[in-house]
């Protein structure tokens, strides 16, 4: 399996997908919804699907010694590789941000953990709806990331949206300024960092479920291909 | 032992069905796979490969179901599908550097040899490589993991004549020793001539003959004669065009006899593909 990861490495990583890592500096924004930022690394990876049609690369990689099944778990490593190489560059910039602007976000979501748990969840999304798609009907690439981004922009609003609700109405809902206090802020207190961290385990939960039922969804999507 | 064995394949489209196609190879000899555009050349490389489903038959390499063994056996295959046409951007080092991590038989200094030998630069792209040099590329790899058949769809049908000539010699030495075979689809007959040992004819979907060329020459002949032959013979014939003069026919070796009226040659491969081709002796448009 890691030969195939080596390989995608290799031959796969387009310029775009380094490049892209610079878009979690977006966060540095002041009052910009920053979850947007993960969606540019989907943006990456659907440049690298796109980059593999045009290499053959489905072709090449299948008449390795390998099976179907293994070319499918390759290339979903070398997705959930990419996403969190992504989530480990927002760290430091969410730490860069609350130095440099320790304000909150009225656009969403302040630079956190609980950020990184919607970053996790916008990537569960996004392989779910697109992997199996690009393995059954590979040549309609364009049309499954058409779908995929409204999916992934209706995943920014209601995140997004939620938590400027929880802003603008803390004093009508404890539940809310509890939100507020605990998940929609720079970690400064013990019961702050477990609320996030918690968020952050749901997000990884959720994000290893789905790509559980992704990776079996896409192998059956691609043993059904005739190449 | 035989190297490849291909029992009943299947595959049924809409508009198209693979029928029991069958044949074998035995090792150290090229089988030219031979049938007009669309006649499933290419559909039965890729069900033998498991690229497309079947719908039935088995294929057996060194022995090996493909089904049940396809990595082991993958091992064993070097393929050419068409010139190689991937990672255009990417260099041969970087390509060769991902392929060798995938077989345990990968021998360098055959690698390195292959490259001596066919005068390929590793620092090169892929798309910097002319289509002649695109195949050797896809031979050098499949000779550096020791592969012992060699499955080559339409490797020569971008090729000028002389890169043609010249992978044909090579394909020739690659046997030599024995131990090799080559399996080789191409609607180019002349290719055929030059370098192959066997012949399996696909047309529509089916095999017509599965044989060695010799034999495959053998069983056919041309006949010319005039205009009046032309009403008696026309049953015995499986294809003829017809000319000011006369015409002139392709018929079974076994058949020659009622022809003594008329002119007896030898049958070329092409001459063969071309009259068979015609439809249950349909004559072809006179040139």
């Amino acid at each position: 399996m890691n030969k195939l990861l080596y390989k995608e490495c290799k031959l796969c990583l387009v310029p775009q997908i380094p490049l892209f890592f610079v878009f979690a500096l977006m966060m540095l924004i002041p009052n910009y919804p920053c979850l947007v930022a993960a969606f540019f690394t989907c943006n990456s990876i659907f440049y690298s699907f796109s980059q593999a049609l045009v290499d053959n690369d489905l072709l090449f990689s299948t008449l390795l010694p390998v099976s179907k099944a293994d070319v499918v778990r390759g290339k979903l490593r070398f997705v959930v590789l990419i996403q969190l190489a992504t989530l480990a560059v927002y760290v430091p910039v969410i730490f860069l941000r609350h130095a440099i602007s320790p304000a909150g976000n009225a656009a969403g979501v302040d630079a956190c953990f609980t950020l990184l748990a919607g970053a996790l969840v916008l990537f569960a999304l996004f392989n779910a709806l697109f992997l199996p798609h690009f393995y059954r009907a590979p040549h309609r690439v364009g049309r499954h990331f058409l779908i995929v981004t409204l999916a992934i922009f209706g995943w920014i609003a209601v995140f997004e949206g939620f938590m400027i609700v929880c802003g603008a109405a803390r004093d009508s809902l404890p539940f809310f300024a509890w939100v507020e206090t605990h998940l929609d802020c720079f970690p400064a207190t013990r019961d702050a960092w477990l609320a996030q961290l918690a968020a952050l385990a749901a997000g990884a939960a959720i994000y290893a479920g789905a790509n559980a039922w992704t990776r079996r969804r896409t192998i059956r999507a691609f043993e059904e291909q005739d190449l | 032992m035989e190297l490849l064995q291909v029992k009943e394949l299947e595959k049924h489209y809409d508009r198209f069905t693979l029928d029991r196609v069958s044949f074998s190879l035995e090792p150290g000899y090229i089988m030219g796979f031979i049938g007009r555009n669309g006649a499933g050349k290419t559909t039965t490389i890729k069900a033998m490969l498991n690229l497309i489903h079947r719908d039935g038959g088995e294929v057996t390499v060194n022995g090996r179901s493909y089904s049940e063994h396809e990595n082991e056996c993958k091992k064993d295959i070097g393929f050419v599908l068409g010139e190689f046409d991937c990672y255009r951007k990417s260099t041969l080092r970087k390509i060769t550097e991902v392929t060798r991590r995938f077989y345990d038989s990968w021998d360098e200094a055959a690698y390195a040899d292959c490259l001596r030998r066919f005068a390929l630069d590793e620092s090169k792209r892929v798309s910097e490589l002319s289509a002649g040099m695109r195949v050797k590329y896809a031979l050098a790899l499949a000779l550096s993991h020791d592969a012992k058949l060699l499955i080559l769809d339409e490797p020569t049908s971008g090729l000028d004549p002389v890169s043609r000539d010249d992978l044909l010699e090579l394909f020739r030495s690659l046997i030599e020793d024995g131990t090799r075979s080559i399996l080789f689809s191409t609607h180019i007959i002349s290719d055929l001539e030059k370098c192959a040992d066997y012949v399996t004819y696909i047309k529509g979907g089916k095999i017509l003959e599965s044989t060695d060329i010799v034999s495959f020459r053998e069983g056919y002949r041309l006949v010319s004669g005039e205009t009046a032959q032309l009403e008696t013979a026309r049953e015995r014939l499986i294809g003829f065009k017809a000319h000011a003069f006369g015409f002139t026919g392709l018929i079974r070796t076994q058949d020659a006899a009622r022809f003594a009226d008329c002119r007896i040659a030898p049958a070329d491969l092409e001459s063969i593909m071309i009259y068979t081709e015609q439809e249950d002796g349909h004559e072809q448009a006179a040139v």
